[in-house]
């Protein structure tokens, strides 16, 4: 060999060892300004990689968060990386044994990380910091359980309600009167929504809708959860069977359907088109084109942002008659140790930090109630949402409820989407329904939509059943052939500060 | 060491780092792939051998059978129109007028742009409401109702029955037209020379059109009513409605959608053709002169001909783009309408990255390579007898 070839390999082998012997970070390669204060003690802290969605006004209260525990004690330094499809990338991280040291992640995400053993199990962290899960709204504490065991916590909740537009109430008082409505106040129960509807929808000269009372497909992000509304729901724990054709559901979906046909498909369709994003001035509430509207938590912060005075109410969303209440979809943020992180503890520790006063904070800033049965007696104090009351009252009702966790959920989701694309677009005559209104027309349409609505429904809970029966197989093989869950890919379970005492 | 050896080492020594990276980021995969199809794969957990269940999963997917019907069928109505679109886009400019650099620039500029921004510039053109594509289409056909009502009653005709009205005595004027315009004296010297003359054609083939266009229309409007109301003002890619509504397969309007955009994109295809053009020994066309053969017979018989082997790599290049098409629906439609716009490449990410079967992904990205050497070897096959090679 010549000598180039040593100096080949001497450069080869310097990159290797360059990538391979991680240096601590220092505190130049970070943003200098936000850190210039932990210049003294950033080389004694432990540095730990928190990574996390948001984005704007959002992004900023989580980064409060994180520089409050950071300001907080001077043993550890949490850097926030701000990180899209956090799922994916902590999935691929985890795989390849680099993960974060803390993870933010969706509710959707636990089941299958936990399943996989990818996450840390809380409960004896919790135990031994005195974090009881009896302090947390019970719905909130379900998203982050699997299997009996904690794996994640809530960070942000989300709760649901019904927005509806004062002026439009205001405008069409006198209809809504002679209707038998009280224009001063909500829809109680679905069969009144409907009636509201009626009343505060108006049209173009072309008949096509100019102003929808409601729309039940605005913003149309919880299509398949309808049947909640109706009593019903997507799967029974007791027989572990998927329900998306329970009568409650079939109800539900003749409920929309009666939308679609009323007021026309095509117009609807093109009066849909009309809308502009969820976050701009154009958003179908915001630009007064639709009156009532079922929205989060987080919808106010947004008006305030592109409608600073626009005069709107919340109440809880509307359940059918007979139906109990409140109920609201329930969904949040999780936080989570990842299985590998090298420095559990301090992870930990941060964790705890972001379940108590983080929590706080995070949730003030990003105008959203806590996930917790007793908040801070000065946290409602000055709340920038101003419809603080009404979201804590739908989160803390017994009937409210969170999307079933089973490992085929985001396949379930998207048949149902499916369903419901269908049987929203599935033809009925013209000439059938030509001159119909009222309970008519109600009669016309389950006549003609109620067998296809049955067949779609059941079709989805065949193909789901079977996938949800086989992935169960599937695991039940896996855990004969591999042993337990722990020795998945990510390898054997660390040692869980706390366990061994 | 022998001196062949040693040069042959020498070789492979710098083509090494390719073949490494090839092995380790193609051939890897490629075959981790194949095993990772006979596996249920979870990414977080130990991939666990379950023989051909994924394939026979396949079998009974309804979701995978309609995006690999959804894929075939853009193919069946993408492919065509991008190479007669980018075909006629090169046969005009490979005529010789002024300023054909730029015009080459322009129509080769929208392959430039990447596709998530062309995907998202698509998104504003085709709403339903402000999209500059129902502006046009609406003024289009709003046009053409206009004319047609000068002759047909077109709301009798969407019930059935085509009743001519006032003006029709003028529709015989378009036989007239077309005579003047295309009948046997077009040949003779006068149509040739005299400036007069070629107005009188010009006028007369455009009166013949527009004599035409009424009666083609009226007989679509009385066979697809539905279909004719709906592209005054399309939903585009929210509407999972066929069109035309009578025909079997026919893609849905949001298909349609996506068809008409990737022509956006055949500037490419027309600039390998050009350079193809460009390639034809002009003394054929010279010598077809002499023959006195028309333009029509000229590209009948020597420019299809001799660029043939150009459509065939823009027919295969076309086939396998077909299958890989993922950045428009992605950003556009994520599948939907009711599946219309699922193709395979996105059932594959989607069972691999949102319901975590990577396995089954696995499986479908094999059939689908399958799918694809099938269809390229009988591309081959079906050309054998319409390719020509000069070289052979």
């Amino acid at each position: 060999m010549r000598r180039v070839h040593f100096i080949l390999a001497g450069i080869i082998a310097v990159v290797f060892c360059i990538g391979y012997f991680e240096r601590p970070p220092k505190l130049e390669d970070f943003d200098p300004v936000r850190d210039a204060a932990f210049k003294d003690s950033w080389d004694r802290r432990i540095h730990l990689a928190y990574w996390e969605k948001w984005g704007s006004f959002e992004r900023d209260a989580c980064q409060a968060m994180v520089d409050a525990f950071n300001r907080s004690q001077d043993r550890i330094y949490v850097h926030y990386v701000n990180t899209s499809q956090v799922d994916r990338k902590a999935m691929l991280a985890i795989i390849g044994g680099t993960p974060p040291d803390v993870v933010g992640l969706w509710a959707q995400n636990v089941q299958p990380f936990a399943s996989a053993g990818a996450l840390l199990p809380l409960d004896s962290l919790m135990a031994k910091s005195g974090l009881s899960p009896e302090r947390y709204t019970p719905q909130y504490l379900r998203i982050g359980t699997y299997d009996g065991r904690i794996y994640a916590l809530p960070t942000t909740p989300a709760s649901v309600a019904l927005f509806y537009n004062r002026d439009h109430f205001k405008e069409k008082a006198s209809e809504l009167r002679a209707a038998g409505l009280d224009p001063e106040r909500p829809p109680r129960t679905i069969e009144e929504l409907d009636r509201y509807a009626d009343v505060l929808t108006e049209f173009n000269p072309d008949g096509s809708p100019k102003r929808m009372g409601f729309l039940p497909t605005e913003p149309g992000w919880w299509n398949a959860e309808w049947g909640y509304y109706f009593g019903g729901s997507l799967y029974d724990k007791r027989t572990g069977r998927v329900t998306p054709d329970s009568s409650a559901n079939i109800r539900a979906f003749l409920w929309l359907k009666r939308y679609a046909e009323k007021y026309g498909r095509d117009k609807l369709l093109r009066f849909r088109a009309g809308f502009g994003n969820f976050d701009s001035p154009n958003n179908a509430f915001i630009a007064g084109k639709v009156s009532m509207e079922i929205q989060g938590v987080w919808f106010p912060n947004f008006i305030r942002r592109h409608r600073p005075h626009m005069h709107f109410g919340v109440a809880p969303f509307p359940t059918a008659r007979g139906v109990p209440g409140p109920r609201s979809f329930l969904d949040a943020d999780v936080i989570a140790i990842p299985r590998g992180c090298r420095q559990i503890e301090a992870a930990w520790e941060f964790v705890r930090f972001a379940q108590g006063k983080g929590l706080e904070i995070l949730c003030r800033l990003q105008g959203k109630h806590m996930p917790i049965k007793d908040p801070p007696p000065l946290f409602r104090e000055g709340h920038p949402n101003l419809e603080l009351a009404v979201f804590e009252r739908v989160a803390a009702s017994p009937y409210s409820f969170i999307l079933p966790q089973l490992p085929v959920w985001q396949e379930y989701n998207d048949e149902l989407g499916r369903a419901f694309d269908h049987i929203w677009d599935y033809p009925v005559p013209e000439k059938e329904i030509e001159g119909l209104s009222g309970p008519a027309l109600d009669r016309k349409i389950a006549q003609y939509c109620r067998p296809e609505i049955v067949r779609t429904l059941g079709e989805v809970r065949k193909t789901i059943q079977h996938k949800l029966d086989l992935k169960r197989e599937r695991d039940r093989l896996r855990r004969r052939r591999f042993g337990a869950v722990s020795r998945s890919r990510t390898g054997p379970p660390p040692e869980v500060p706390g366990t061994t005492e | 060491m022998r001196a062949s050896v040693r040069k042959s080492l020498t070789g492979y020594s710098f083509v090494l780092p390719w073949l490494i990276a090839l092995g380790l980021f193609i051939g890897f995969p490629f075959l981790g792939g194949f095993y990772f199809s006979f596996c249920d794969f979870p990414p977080l957990k130990t991939p666990m051998f379950i023989g051909l269940d994924n394939y026979a999963q396949l079998l009974h997917d309804p979701v995978f059978h309609r995006s690999l019907g959804v894929t075939l069928i853009y193919g069946a109505a993408a492919i065509p129109l991008g190479v007669l679109l980018a075909l006629t886009l090169a046969l005009l400019l490979n005529t010789r007028i002024r300023g054909q650099a730029l015009y080459r620039v322009i129509f080769f500029l929208p392959h430039l742009v990447p596709t998530v921004v062309t995907a998202l510039l698509w998104l504003w053109i085709f709403n339903p409401d402000y999209g500059l594509l129902n502006l046009f289409l609406g003024k289009l056909m709003h046009g053409v109702d206009v004319w047609t009502g000068l002759f047909f009653d077109l709301e009798a005709a969407a019930r059935g029955r085509i009743l001519p009205v006032r003006w029709s005595a003028m529709l015989a004027a378009g036989p007239v037209a077309a005579l003047l315009a295309f009948g046997p004296w077009l040949r003779s010297e006068l149509t040739k020379r005299a400036g007069l003359f070629r107005l009188v054609r010009f006028a007369a083939a455009l009166s013949c059109t527009l004599a035409v266009l009424p009666v083609l229309y009226v007989v679509m409007v009385r066979f697809m009513p539905g279909d004719m109301r709906k592209l005054h003002s399309p939903g585009w890619l929210s509407d999972a409605s066929p069109f035309p509504a009578a025909v079997p397969f026919a893609p849905s309007w949001a298909l349609w959608g996506i068809v008409v955009m990737s022509m956006w994109g055949v500037g490419q295809m027309a600039v390998i053709y050009l350079a193809k053009l460009q390639d034809v020994p002009i003394q054929l066309y010279e010598a077809a002169d002499i023959d006195g053969a028309t333009w029509i017979q000229k590209t009948r018989h020597i420019t299809l001909p001799l660029i043939s082997p150009v459509i065939l790599f823009n027919v295969v290049m076309a086939i396998i783009g077909t299958f890989q098409v993922f950045t428009e629906p992605y950003i556009m439609t994520r599948g939907g309408p009711e599946d219309k716009t699922r193709f395979v490449a996105l059932f594959i990410y989607d069972q691999a990255f949102q319901y975590q079967n990577v396995g089954y992904a696995a499986a479908v990205a094999w059939v689908l390579f399958l799918v694809i050497v099938g269809l390229t070897l009988l591309a081959f096959r079906l050309s054998r007898r319409h390719v020509y090679y000069a070289g052979r």
